[in-house]
């Protein structure tokens, strides 16, 4: 099948590969960019576990064509920790045990992510609805509704 | 975990453009938000040889207020829709209904044109190849029975989109582009009453903009869907209402369902109701007309039965709650 | 010889040190390994990176019942890029982590069981000719009547599943404690009820996958892979595979959960190794959640008959019990299951007499196995359930009938399981307070309810599955010049925070900061031996070992210091960072006492082990292994529900949850873990479920298997109580599953009591909780149209 060169910003750097137009934002982001803080918990849709930004915007990484983000800007994980510091999501999400088993982790904090920049002072409601698409198998969200309220209020 | 079918991409600039490739390419698909094309074309299900992506596609995602109406283009966000003031101000219905869809991470990917234009959902259906075959297909895809009623030859798929009874009961139209030209029709002719062909749309043609017409200020409107959870799930039964009260008497209404039915449907009968009073008595023949029409077969994990009873329940509280009606209290004013 | 790697005994530890609020025991600690998880950094099994690897694909049985004729794989064999194709045939022996029960073939042989039975499979250089070999395949297999409801296997003239078990009864349980006519004949009140569970599933959200590396040089093997066991699943690897377990390494990566899926070792792990094996390379399996759905493993559909006699006191005086289980297709953990759900019935309580008889069935579906509150979470539900019922005929508060039955340690229960600590009380009137119980039960408007309920759970079974005769735990510690204590374990943590709960433990022991602790964990090649993270054992069997192996290496340390300073041992206050002579301003920073230790041994290694003493270990009677335990959780829980009459939504609006966890090593952790349980009750109440067409599983997927999602999960308020256990480590029990059986049982509860009607079927998803509204009218039109004044439902009180 051809390919066709994809030039598109991840996490702060510009990329350009030759990808396949079947070729799955999520599966660029862990095979050819090598990023595999993004998870996949579901075939296609159902989880939220491949949660990633596009454009600001929380988007499942398993149903978008990485084909489709040509001159986007992706952010994943892995663009959070500046220099070395967690940012603050990932510090509440460390000291507030918002993280068990830590496979939800990266789709959560990044749903979560979004929330915070259009929103710095949710209520519990607006942090319910952010991270509605999100499931956790582990924690009964107690503790990820008190990471992003801390967060939030640090 | 089976692989993404192989597919050309084609990323048009303009409908025009959109609207000739699929002219050109027997089995080509538009691609929106992709959030069910996508999740479809993991599992097999549909395999189309090229995805003409509308991404790219200039001015076709604004919104326009205007003294004739509303104009949506059809690659609105979702979460565009549930976030703009003037729509949750002036046409609730449609912002709740936006609001209801799946999760965050869908919405802001999800467009109009692509919930308008979902295919119907099957228990049978919406499973792996694995699946299917195993379960031998069935009529809507490669088979050749029903499994939800086999005696039958007809397909019972529900429409589950959340928008299109939002828009039914505002009195919506669509504007459709195709290569030899461009038509409007009201949305509701978008829509048949079968789970394999259930879009009245050529081939190549393309959803292009939703029109809302002005209404007046009385009127007022809300969407309610019941769901086994809180987010995430399709509509076991979605109603839409739009409404006019006044002194307590029915001037206006029109009741909108979705994934009861092969298409979503704008419920016959309730001009009857106009000119009532809003009390038990109206509110139970309105309960009588969703349970008629709402027809909901076994294409759900959850029973049909309660789909249909839950339809009406909703409609029942979503025209009390606009009309401002508290059962307790004109019990108590009528004795 | 000199003291480098020494044992401590295997008895109960008595002599751990009880403490009050340790300087790292009993800390808010954030997970050590949470770093990683929250930067994505963590690397689970799919993420692992493999150098050259083969796909390695499954084809799976599309006939739910019959005889395999031909797997004809030749084609298949031909197509350009496969480098291996499997079939039952290229497996040494049949698995199953019961060594009495392994009926199971990696890949099927002889007939299939079920729908979705791997047959065989393939590893080819990429996806697209792994999936074409997958479709060359040419399957024929002979169909018999398949059977996918427990009473469907049992008919009489239905074809055996299994050629040793007639009847399809995979096990047949039948058990009575003390004289149960002699109770019901003093009860005051019999009720009897039947109930109904759906299967669940576990639905960790990490997706199955193993990476499995064949040397064919050296004829050796590294796996790794999501298992909670990874010691099972090398002795399995080494069965199935034929090969030498010295020949065998299996390592586990980060784990994104299991709750009991991964507790016995699965069919694609060992297809993963015998494909790397047949290929001559490494092969990566990663399977869909469809997969891990036909892989399944979970909680059986379950009916059960109860029976309970009661004193106008609340005293109950018999129990008597039937449950059927339908166990799928192979025997997994099966008849663990079915013994665990007549063990923990009654012990709870102290209970004059039993009556239990359990089946485990055999049907065409997928083999059920261990899911988090193993076998005991719907007997919970009954047992609580009829209790509250009961409770409202005699005019009783659910909590005055819960206080009616207690029990005082030490305790033996009536099936010999020891009872050495017992927070119930606590937990009741903790609950009891927190949710305003006395001011607001009865009083809430229609529609609102409180429901209470209690529970229990093992901390680790007693006598592991495979019974060898070594120490149930053992943890080595290393330390070496740099001043850094390795700590060795195969225990592996699956996202529980045993890691986090090992390095608190030995930096208690040894006054030490976290910070100089790292821990390895669960690499064959390195660590000691563990039976694996299930039933709860890790933090009260390995938290014993590791303190024992901190005690040694603190005596080692101290008595190299006393060299050092020219004291006797019993002079140095020990004080980590440094030491100190008592009494004197002589001191040797920790440095200085590693140094002293290293003259003439080099490299510290000490060993922990723990085992559990003979008197946990359970009665003499047939099955009276399961359920024993050195120390029982408990819980107790009250749920606040509201129910919507016109759709049959229940809302769940808040939880308070005491629960009795001996200690809490740390109480972060715990919180977390009593949460997460409390919660995961909650899904399996309201709205999972699997359902089967025609063996089929319908809702194989995270839409239509509906795991709660945050916008209808509750505020869970947690009260940790600690009976503080003798054998436990300083005092430590379980925390990671009681709490999830009372979940139920409290929203049962709480739901009769907002709108008075029983559901004895769980979910309560809102179509049965309306139908059961409807069926309550149409009784009471029924009622009022043949004269009968309308009465209350008699359940309401
Ligand atoms: C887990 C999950 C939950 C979901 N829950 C809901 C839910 O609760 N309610 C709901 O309504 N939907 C739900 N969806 C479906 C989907 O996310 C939404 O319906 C969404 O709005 C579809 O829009 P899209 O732009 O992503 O469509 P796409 O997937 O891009 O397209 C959908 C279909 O519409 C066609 N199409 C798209 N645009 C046009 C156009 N302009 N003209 C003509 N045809 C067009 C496409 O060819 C395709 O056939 C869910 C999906 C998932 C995966
Ligand atoms: S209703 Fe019948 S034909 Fe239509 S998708 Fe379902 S099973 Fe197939
Ligand atoms: S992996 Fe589940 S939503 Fe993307
Ligand atoms: S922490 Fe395990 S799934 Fe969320």
């Amino acid at each position: 099948m051809t390919k066709r060169l994809l030039a598109l910003t991840v996490n702060g750097r510009m990329r350009e590969d030759a990808v396949a137009a079947n070729l799955l934002l999520l599966d660029y982001l862990r095979g050819t960019a090598g990023l595999t803080g993004t998870k996949q918990g579901c075939d296609g849709g159902e989880c939220g576990a491949c949660t990633v930004l596009i454009d600001g915007q929380p988007r499942l990484a398993c149903i978008t064509l990485a084909a489709a983000c040509e001159g986007r800007v992706v952010e994943t994980i892995e663009s959070l920790a500046i220099e070395g510091r967690m940012s603050r999501l990932q510090q509440a999400f460390h000291e507030k045990l918002g993280t068990q088993c830590g496979f939800c982790t990266p789709g959560m904090i990044m749903a979560a992510e979004a929330l915070l920049r259009r929103n710095p002072r949710p209520t519990d409601a607006d942090i319910r609805e952010a991270l509605s698409g999100n499931l956790c198998r582990c924690t009964g969200y107690v503790k990820i509704i008190e990471s992003v309220q801390a967060a939030a209020g640090g | 975990m089976e692989r993404m079918p192989q597919f050309d991409l084609r990323r048009p600039a303009s409908i025009a453009e959109a609207a000739a490739l699929l002219a050109a390419e027997p089995g080509a698909r538009l691609l929106a938000g992709g959030t069910d094309l996508l999740p479809t074309m993991r599992r097999g299900i549909e395999r189309p040889p090229v995805l003409v992506d509308l991404g790219a596609v200039r001015d076709f995602s604004r919104i326009d207020f205007a003294d004739a109406g509303l104009a949506l283009g059809a690659g609105v966000t979702l979460s565009q829709l549930a976030m703009d003031g003037r729509i949750v101000h002036h046409h609730r219905a449609i912002a709740e209904a936006a609001r209801s869809v799946a999760g965050p991470g869908h919405r802001s990917a999800a467009t109009i044109g692509g919930n308008l234009c979902l295919d119907t959902r099957c228990v049978f259906y919406n499973q792996s190849e694995w699946w299917r075959a195993t379960n031998h297909y069935c009529l809507k895809l490669g088979g050749d029975v029903c499994h939800v009623a086999p005696q039958g030859s007809h397909c019972h798929a529900a429409f589950c989109g959340d928008l299109a009874p939002a828009l039914l009961v505002l009195g919506a139209s669509i504007e459709l582009c195709a290569r030899r030209g461009a038509r409007v029709i009201p949305l509701s002719d978008l829509y048949r009453d079968d789970g394999v062909a259930h879009l009245a749309l050529e081939p190549d043609e393309v959803l292009v903009r939703v029109l809302v017409p002005a209404r007046s200020p009385a009127l007022v409107s809300g969407y309610r869907k019941a769901r086994a959870r809180g987010a995430i799930d399709f509509p076991l039964a979605g109603v839409a209402c739009a409404l006019v009260a006044r002194d307590g008497v029915l001037a206006e209404l029109k009741v909108a369902l979705t994934g009861t039915n092969s298409r979503p449907i704008l419920l016959a009968g309730t001009e009857a109701l106009v000119g009532r009073g809003i009390d038990e008595a109206t509110l139970s023949a309105l309960g009588k007309l969703v349970q008629k029409q709402a027809s909901p077969m076994r294409t759900t994990v959850t029973q049909s039965n309660y789909r249909r009873q839950v339809a009406a329940a909703l409609a029942q509280r979503l025209v009390r709650e606009l009309a401002g009606y508290e059962p307790s209290a004109a019990r108590a004013s009528m004795s | 010889m000199n003291d480098v790697s020494r044992a401590t005994a295997g008895g109960p530890a008595r002599d751990a040190p009880a403490i009050a609020q340790g300087r790292t025991a009993g800390q808010r600690t954030p997970l050590i390994d949470g770093v990683e998880k929250v930067t994505g950094r963590a690397r689970y099994t799919a993420d692992l990176p493999t150098g050259e690897t083969l796909v390695g694909r499954i084809l799976r049985s599309p006939i739910a019942h019959g005889v395999i004729r031909r797997i004809d794989t030749a084609a298949a064999r031909s197509i350009p890029g496969v480098r291996a194709v499997i079939t039952g045939e290229d497996f040494a022996a049949p698995y199953g982590v019961i060594p009495i029960a392994r009926n199971e073939w990696p890949l099927a042989r002889g007939k299939v069981r079920h729908r979705g039975e791997p047959v065989a499979a393939v590893a080819a250089i990429d996806e697209t000719s792994a999936e074409a070999a997958l479709a060359a395949i040419v399957l024929d297999i002979e169909p018999l009547p398949a059977y996918f409801s427990a009473a469907a296997a049992r008919a009489a003239d239905a074809v055996q599943l299994h050629e040793n078990k007639a009847g399809n009864i995979e096990r047949e349980v039948d058990q009575a404690f003390g004289d149960v006519d002699a109770g019901f004949a003093a009860a005051d009140l019999v009720r009897e009820r039947t109930f109904h569970y759906a299967e669940v599933a576990h639905g960790q959200i990490e997706l199955n996958a193993a990476v499995a590396t064949y040397e064919p040089e050296r004829d050796r093997l590294t796996t790794q892979s999501v298992t909670q066991v990874p010691y099972y699943l090398h002795l399995t690897l080494a069965r199935c595979l034929g090969m030498d377990s010295s020949q065998i390494r299996v390592v586990k990566p980060f784990v994104g959960g299991g709750f009991g899926h991964r507790v016995e070792p699965l069919n694609f792990e060992l297809v993963t190794a015998a494909l790397a094996r047949a290929a001559g390379g490494t092969v990566k399996i990663e399977l869909s959640r469809e997969d891990g759905f036909l892989t399944h493993r979970g909680r059986p559909e379950t009916d059960i008959r109860l029976k309970l006699g009661m004193k106008k006191s609340g005293a109950i005086t018999a129990v008597d019990c039937e449950i059927v289980q339908r166990g799928g297709a192979y025997g997994g953990y099966g008849l663990v299951t079915i013994l665990y759900a007549g063990a923990l019935l009654h012990a709870l309580y102290k209970v004059a007499a039993v009556r239990y008889h359990g089946y485990r069935v055999y049907t065409n579906t997928p083999p059920c196995g261990a899911m988090r509150g193993h076998g005991a979470v719907d007997a919970r539900h009954a047992f609580e359930s009829l209790l509250d019922i009961m409770a409202g005929e005699l005019g009783l508060d659910p909590f005055a009938a819960r206080r009616a039955n207690l029990i005082v340690p030490p305790y033996r229960t009536l099936n010999d399981l020891q009872v050495n600590s017992y927070g119930i009380p606590d937990c009741l009137d903790w609950v009891e307070q927190a949710s305003g119980w006395k001011t607001r039960r009865g009083k809430l408007p229609r529609g609102r309810g409180l429901g209470l309920a209690c529970s229990h759970y093992v901390s680790g079974s007693a006598k592991p599955v495979h019974w060898s005769g070594e120490p149930h735990a053992v943890i080595n510690l290393k330390l070496d010049f740099d001043g850094g204590i390795t700590i060795l374990t195969g225990a592996a943590d699956i996202g529980q925070g045993s890691s986090t709960l090992l390095a608190q433990v030995v930096a208690e022991v040894l006054s030490v900061p976290l910070a100089r602790i790292r821990v390895i964990a669960a690499d064959s090649a390195l660590t000691p031996k563990d039976n694996g993270s299930y039933s709860s054992r890790v933090s009260f069997m390995v938290g014993n070992a590791a303190i024992r192996a901190a005690q040694e290496m603190k005596r080692v340390l101290v008595t190299a210091a006393a060299k050092r300073l020219e004291v006797h041992p019993e002079d140095i206050e020990w004080n980590g960072d440094h030491c100190r002579v008592a009494g004197t301003d002589r001191t040797l920073d920790f440095a200085g006492a590693v140094d002293a230790a290293l003259v003439d041994t080099g490299t510290l290694t000490v060993k922990g082990s723990w085992s559990t003493p003979p008197e946990t270990q359970g009665g003499k009677f047939r099955g009276a292994a399961v359920g024993s335990t050195a120390g029982f959780s408990y819980a107790a829980q009250v749920v606040e529900v509201v129910v919507d009459e016109d759709t049959g939504a229940v809302a769940v609006e808040r939880v308070w949850v005491a629960h009795d966890c001996g200690f809490a090593i740390n109480p972060l952790a715990v919180e977390g873990q009593v949460q997460g349980a409390v919660w995961m009750g909650m899904g399996q109440a309201l709205s999972e479920e699997t359902q089967y067409h025609e063996g089929l599983p319908l809702r194989p997927n995270m839409l239509d298997y509906r795991v709660p999602t945050i916008v209808e999960s509750p505020p869970i308020e947690v009260k940790l109580v600690e009976s503080r256990d003798p054998l436990g480590p300083f005092g430590a029990k379980e925390a990671s599953e009681g709490a999830l059986h009372s979940f139920a049982p409290a929203l049962a509860n709480a739901i009769c009591d907002a709108i008075g009607i029983r559901l004895t079927d769980l979910p309560a998803s809102p179509d049965r909780v309306l139908e059961a509204i409807q069926a309550r009218k149409r009784r009471e039109r029924l009622r009022a149209s043949i004269g009968v004044s309308a009465q209350p439902d008699p359940e309401r009180h």
